[in-house]
């Protein structure tokens, strides 16, 4: 609970609010947050994907790369400080990378798409889509397996659960204990 | 069966809400302390707590607003949907053990009572009940709203009720609703959770497939009719930008941590070893609910496109316009029945945690004790809040038609930006102080509200939400850097160091 963890999470969001900043700085683009669709009412285009990202694609990549940092950071703060061990950091680590893939494939899909005008599909979707869709989803997988797999090492191990005990039995005999000293009286 | 369409729909929705009302005079016997109202005391399986979670996570605004979103913004509402597996990690990786475990060490029934016994004040306690007693209203508002709207799109394509108004849906809705939370209190809640999430997933996986079948070319053909209109719309970042998306995943992502209603009931399962199965569980039955919202999106918005249908009077019709064009009889009353079982699963978790906030905390933050007969006066207030709610509601209606699925997000926001840093962080790090945890909330109110009431549009998308979860994260650790260490209750302590 004592470790330079915290001084990493507030780094990560310092950074991410530097680029808020910077994007809210940006020259501004007319259809940046949508545009009313031309024929039908209540409906939003998207307009010109690559005008779009012309002045805050960057910026907006590295966003996502800080949260996703942020996210595994967070969940690495979850787990008490003596079981974050060099094995559980690798996992940790692993996930983050796996997260930062996925993000990629699906941020250079839309590229690629928005630079050529043409896509292939995966189950139903539009490839940077169902990066998105699929990929985004199951890029959290890692961080689960951690957690349920890993959970009677990293989260509550046979230990934590009989110090809790004793906590417990503990809070027990002072509550039965104070009554008796209130009926007692000042001495 | 399709002469008596609106019979079927009928009768399922009526089946469903009988249910309901026989759960809350089946819990009413097992209801006997403030305790069993409020955290069903401590005692619910990992089924029963999975499903709960999950259920209470998508609401009206998943069902109604969800569909909606894909209609109106393209894909950019997905990703409000494919964080759900981040969400729930950090929810469990951060909340689930440490909040169950002072929960029990020391008789905690609501979420300020685990904040005033993490941070040992009674001011950061009556901040988190007044902005949970906030939240809660704009949220229960917005759910009954959906569920009146509902009732009335049903309702009227009877012959019996062809006129039936929305005041008169807001009653009958409401009135099931707070029977059963009235009498059943959170055990009535969380049993009818358990039939809600099976009746939503079963709804989401069959909608599914009838989405498949609409165009020949299954879902490929229905996202590539809305390529050829806007490549944008069905691109990753939809037709709201980068930044909307990217900040809905920020927002609904770290912020499923932070929603009072959802990690109440991680206060609720008998083990604590339980949260192991608990997490994958509730993620797998949240994906499988959370596929009717991007399917009928996505199918309704190609639709409107191809000329299939036609547009529609209002992006929140997407859902019901689906049901009654697309949908066999049978399937829209499974369906009608899931969305009244989302929408009451989160408003019942909202009355309990208001409730407790007003009856519980307020009182114990002014006066130093909470007040007596705890559970009369549960009731009573139960009933008085979703009386006020629904009030809310119609007043809301009639006077700014604002999209539910809005209202819903502005909801979550709030409560991500004040709550995550100081329970998700604080039950994490010990350096967490007082003054840390009071900024954070008061600042994250602030803003959200600001930037709400004056219609505050930042640039490129970027949200209120955004803005104030952003800054909130960083004045609870900044302002806790900066302010001295507190000197930790040794229990506390102990949990902390676990």
């Amino acid at each position: 609970m004592q470790s330079k963890l915290i001084y990493v999470i507030f780094a990560i969001v310092v950074l991410i609010a530097g680029v808020l900043i910077a994007i809210s700085l940006a020259p501004p683009v007319a259809n940046s947050g949508g545009i009313p669709h031309p024929d039908i009412p209540g409906m939003q285009a998207g307009g010109d994907g690559a005008a779009r990202l012309e002045y805050i694609g960057n910026l907006a990549f590295a966003f996502q790369c800080l949260l996703l940092g942020l996210i595994v950071c967070l969940c690495s703060l979850g787990v008490s400080e003596r079981r974050r061990s060099r094995e559980l950091m690798i996992y940790m680590g692993s996930s983050l990378g796996f997260m930062l893939i996925v993000w990629w494939q699906m941020y250079s899909s839309h590229q690629a798409f928005l630079e050529s005008g043409t896509t292939a599909y995966f189950m139903g979707f539009p490839i940077a889509t169902a990066w998105q869709v699929y990929g985004t989803w199951l890029g959290a997988i890692p961080l689960i397996l951690i957690y349920s797999i890993g959970f009677r090492k990293y989260i509550y191990t046979s230990e934590d659960e009989e110090k809790f005990d004793r906590l417990l039995a503990e809070r027990k005999v002072a509550e039965q204990d104070q009554p008796r000293k209130q009926a007692s009286g000042p001495q | 069966m399709e002469a008596y369409r609106q019979e079927i729909i009928l009768g399922a929705v009526a089946i469903y809400m009988l249910f309901c009302v026989l759960t809350g005079l089946w819990a009413m016997k097992r209801t006997k302390n403030s305790s069993d109202f409020f955290i069903a005391g401590r005692g619910l399986g990992p089924f029963v707590i999975a499903l709960a979670l999950f259920s209470s996570t998508l609401s009206g605004f998943g069902f109604v607003g969800g569909p909606g979103l894909v209609y109106s913004v393209g894909v950019s509402s997905f990703w409000m949907v494919v964080i759900s597996s981040t969400g729930y990690a950090i929810g469990f990786f951060l909340v689930a053990k440490r909040i169950r475990m002072i929960a029990e060490l020391r008789n905690c029934i609501s979420l300020p009572d685990i904040v005033a016994a993490r941070y040992k004040s009674e001011a950061v306690r009556f901040l988190m009940a007044v902005t949970i007693v906030l939240g809660v209203m704009g949220y229960l508002a917005t759910q009954i709203l959906a569920m009146a709207v509902v009732m009335q799109a049903i309702l009227s394509g009877t012959v019996m009720f062809a006129d039936i108004g929305l005041v008169a849906c807001v009653v009958i809705s409401s009135a099931v609703l707070i029977f059963y939370c009235v009498t059943g209190g959170i055990i009535a809640s969380v049993y009818t959770d358990v039939v809600q999430g099976s009746i939503m997933m079963i709804a989401g996986t069959l909608i599914l497939f009838t989405a498949m079948s609409v165009f020949d070319g299954g879902m490929a053909e229905a996202t590539s009719i809305i390529l050829a209109d806007d490549s944008e719309a069905i691109m990753p970042f939809g037709a709201a930008g980068i930044m909307a998306s990217l900040g809905w995943f920020f927002v609904f992502g770290l912020g499923l941590a932070g929603q009072p209603h959802i990690i109440t009931k991680m206060m609720m399962n008998k083990n604590i070893s339980d949260n192991r199965i608990i997490l994958p569980m509730s993620l797998f039955g949240y994906i499988m609910a959370a596929l009717l919202w991007i399917s009928i999106g996505v199918v309704i918005r190609a639709a409107v496109i191809d000329g299939v249908i036609d547009p529609l009077a209002l992006p929140d019709d997407a859902a019901s316009v689906f049901l009654s064009v697309f949908a066999s009889p049978l399937l829209a009353g499974i369906v009608f029945a899931g969305l009244f079982a989302a929408i009451m699963s989160t408003s019942d978790a909202f009355l309990n945690i208001g409730t407790a906030a007003i009856i519980h905390d307020i009182p114990k933050a002014i006066r130093g004790h909470s007040i007596r007969n705890e559970l009369f006066w549960a009731r009573v207030v139960t009933v008085l809040l979703a009386i006020v709610a629904a009030s809310f509601a119609l007043y809301s209606y009639y006077t700014d038609a604002t999209l539910v699925a809005i209202l819903g997000a502005f909801g979550w926001a709030t409560f991500s930006a004040s709550i995550f840093p100081v329970v998700a962080i604080g039950l994490n790090w010990k350096g967490a102080t007082a003054m840390g945890a009071m900024t954070a909330i008061v600042a994250a109110l602030l803003i959200n509200f600001i930037v709400q009431l004056a219609g505050i549009v930042l640039p490129y998308g970027i949200s209120g939400g955004l803005l104030s979860f952003v800054t909130s994260l960083l004045l609870f650790i900044g302002v806790s850097l900066l302010t001295k260490p507190p000197q930790l209750d040794a229990d506390i302590e102990s949990v902390l160091d676990i």
